[in-house]
């Protein structure tokens, strides 16, 4: 228990050294940017319902919070909760500019996570980045180009039934990986 | 051989997925439904370019535009704008503390906030102030009814004077000078110098109408007093009974049994005016004028005096401007006047017709 204590110490002095670099230095910022960029976009990704909303909004959150950072006072909080407080406004006032509010139907309001979904997909997608690089480019088409089997054989110069195995493999091999961090 | 089917099952539920047509209805096992539930969360993995190109516009001196595949890449709006920048100063801090820390905030911003704020109050202030001195011009108009017009002397009419009466048997002569009859507050019998019936069946005292306790020289001859024809007697030019030269059973040129020139009972002319036993009429509906348009912008004021006889029925009639003040204010008076309603004089316990002064005042302030 004092360990863990010890560590979650650990890591906020961490996180504050790196805040106080990056105020320094704005070059520094690469490194809190790499740190929260997949929980600030699975946090928005997960109320917009929309990747290309979601991505639009994550920039404009690390847009924001780079211009703001001179003015970021510690106070004990990690600074992800700072740019969830930025990506939290940046909804709201999304939200109130709409004029089709489409994305805020009741539905969606009921898919907003809680803080562990939106943990387990940040980590899902960092995960995304740790596969074989012919399964992530795989997963790459698939999800996020949207493309089929067949036109992924074809880019790939593959064939469909060893694009299948690849799929198979990268999501088992996710799924491993998720499992394994939980313990 | 299982591992085929697994992955053809699974490529077919991922299809579906992307699609976005419901699954949920299909039986799976538990280990393909392990894998659909991380599918079903890749559905929104982040482009690995995006993330990098945004990296890139973050922290690189100046962002460069990446070739992006068009069909795989969807590069933040920054990117395809290129307009904004990592320097976001024109967000606004949010009400309330809400957003504390998150906006930048410019003090020269507060400072042209309050300017602006100061110099809206000093007008709004300086205006209201401005407005208060400058009062706007309004019209008011007042009327009064003069029932003593002694103090206005009027001037003299070209015409004849109204009241007294007039009469005659259509004579070829005028009629003679003879003395008045006695006044009586209504005429039975009409006098008359030459006396056609000599036997009347009712014999009744020739008289004139006017004011009872007006007495007159006795004479042994009746007749026109202002008369300068002496003889031979004559009742006069006139119709309709009487002396003189009018109409009606009075005497002179007038029309009425009274006595002298015009119409109405009485002597001299005229209608009764207020005073000896003739209350003034009281005003019961005076309706103010209005103001007319042209004396309005030339600011003309002034006040405009109308001769009125009030009617023994309250009503206003024979309205003349004794005293005009011209754009169109005459006008207006008088339609303002003609509406009135009084309560008519009273002689002798009788509603009479009285003739008043109206004063009419027009004024701006």
């Amino acid at each position: 228990m004092k360990a863990l204590e010890n560590e979650k110490l650990t890591k906020q002095n961490h996180e504050r050294l790196q805040i106080e670099a990056a105020q320094r230095d704005t070059a520094r910022f690469a490194e809190l940017y790499e740190n929260n960029f997949e929980r600030v976009y699975a946090y928005i990704a997960r109320r917009v319902g929309s990747r290309e909303a979601a991505q639009d909004l994550t920039a404009d959150v690390f847009h924001q919070a780079l211009a703001n950072l001179p003015r970021f006072e510690w106070r004990g909080l990690p600074f992800i909760a700072w740019l969830l407080g930025i990506a939290a406004n940046l909804l709201s006032d999304r939200w109130q500019r709409s004029v089709r509010r489409q994305e805020v139907v009741a539905d969606d309001l009921e898919r907003v996570g809680t803080e562990d979904d939106i943990e387990q997909r940040a980590m899902l997608y960092q995960l995304v980045e740790t596969l074989p690089e012919d399964q992530r480019r795989v997963i790459i088409l698939r999800f996020v180009a949207q493309k089929s089997l067949r036109e992924i054989a074809a880019d790939l110069g593959r064939s469909d039934g060893a694009i299948k195995q690849l799929q198979l493999r990268a999501l088992q091999n996710l799924r491993e990986r998720i499992r394994s961090s939980h313990g | 051989m299982a591992n085929i089917l697994l992955a053809n099952e699974l490529d077919d539920a991922i299809e579906l997925l992307i699609a976005k047509r419901d699954s949920s209805s299909r039986s799976v096992d538990l280990d393909l439904g392990e894998l659909l539930g991380i599918a079903a969360q890749l559905r929104l993995l982040p482009d690995p370019e995006f993330k990098a190109t945004l990296k890139r516009q973050l922290l690189g001196p100046t962002p460069t535009p990446v070739a992006l595949p068009r069909d795989v890449i969807q590069p933040p709006r920054q990117a395809r704008s290129g307009r904004r920048d990592a320097n976001r100063d024109e967000i606004l801090p949010t009400l309330f503390g809400a957003g504390d820390g998150t906006y930048p905030v410019r003090r020269g911003n507060f400072a042209i906030s309050a300017a602006i704020h100061v110099m809206l109050i000093a007008v709004v202030v300086i205006g209201g102030v401005w407005m208060a001195r400058q009062p706007k011009i309004r019209p008011h108009t007042t009327s009064v009814l003069l029932t003593d017009i002694g103090a206005y002397p009027l001037p003299v009419a070209s015409e004849k004077g109204g009241g007294g009466g007039g009469g005659g048997d259509r004579d070829k002569l005028s009629e003679s000078k003879g003395s008045l009859p006695r006044f009586a507050r209504e005429q039975i019998t009409p006098p008359a110098v030459v006396v056609r019936n000599e036997q009347p069946k009712l014999p009744e005292e020739p008289t004139i109408v006017g004011p009872p306790e007006l007495t007159v020289p006795p004479s042994s001859q009746t007749g026109n007093p202002i008369s300068a024809i002496l003889g031979p007697p004559s009742n006069g030019t006139g119709a309709g009974g009487g002396i003189g030269n009018g109409v009606g059973g009075g005497i002179g040129s007038g029309d009425s049994p009274g006595f002298g020139p015009g119409h109405g009972g009485g002597t001299g002319g005229g209608f009764y005016r207020v005073g000896g036993g003739v209350s003034a009429p009281r005003a019961i509906y005076e309706p103010d004028p209005e103001y007319s348009e042209e004396a309005r912008r030339a600011k003309y004021q002034g006040t405009v005096l109308l001769w009125v006889v009030v009617g023994a029925d309250g009503k206003p009639r024979d309205i003349h401007v004794q005293r005009t003040l011209g754009l169109g204010l005459d006008e207006k008076a008088i339609a303002a006047v003609e509406q009135w309603r009084f309560e008519p004089s009273m002689k002798d316990g009788h509603p009479v017709a009285v003739q008043v002064n109206i004063e009419v005042t027009f004024r701006l302030y």
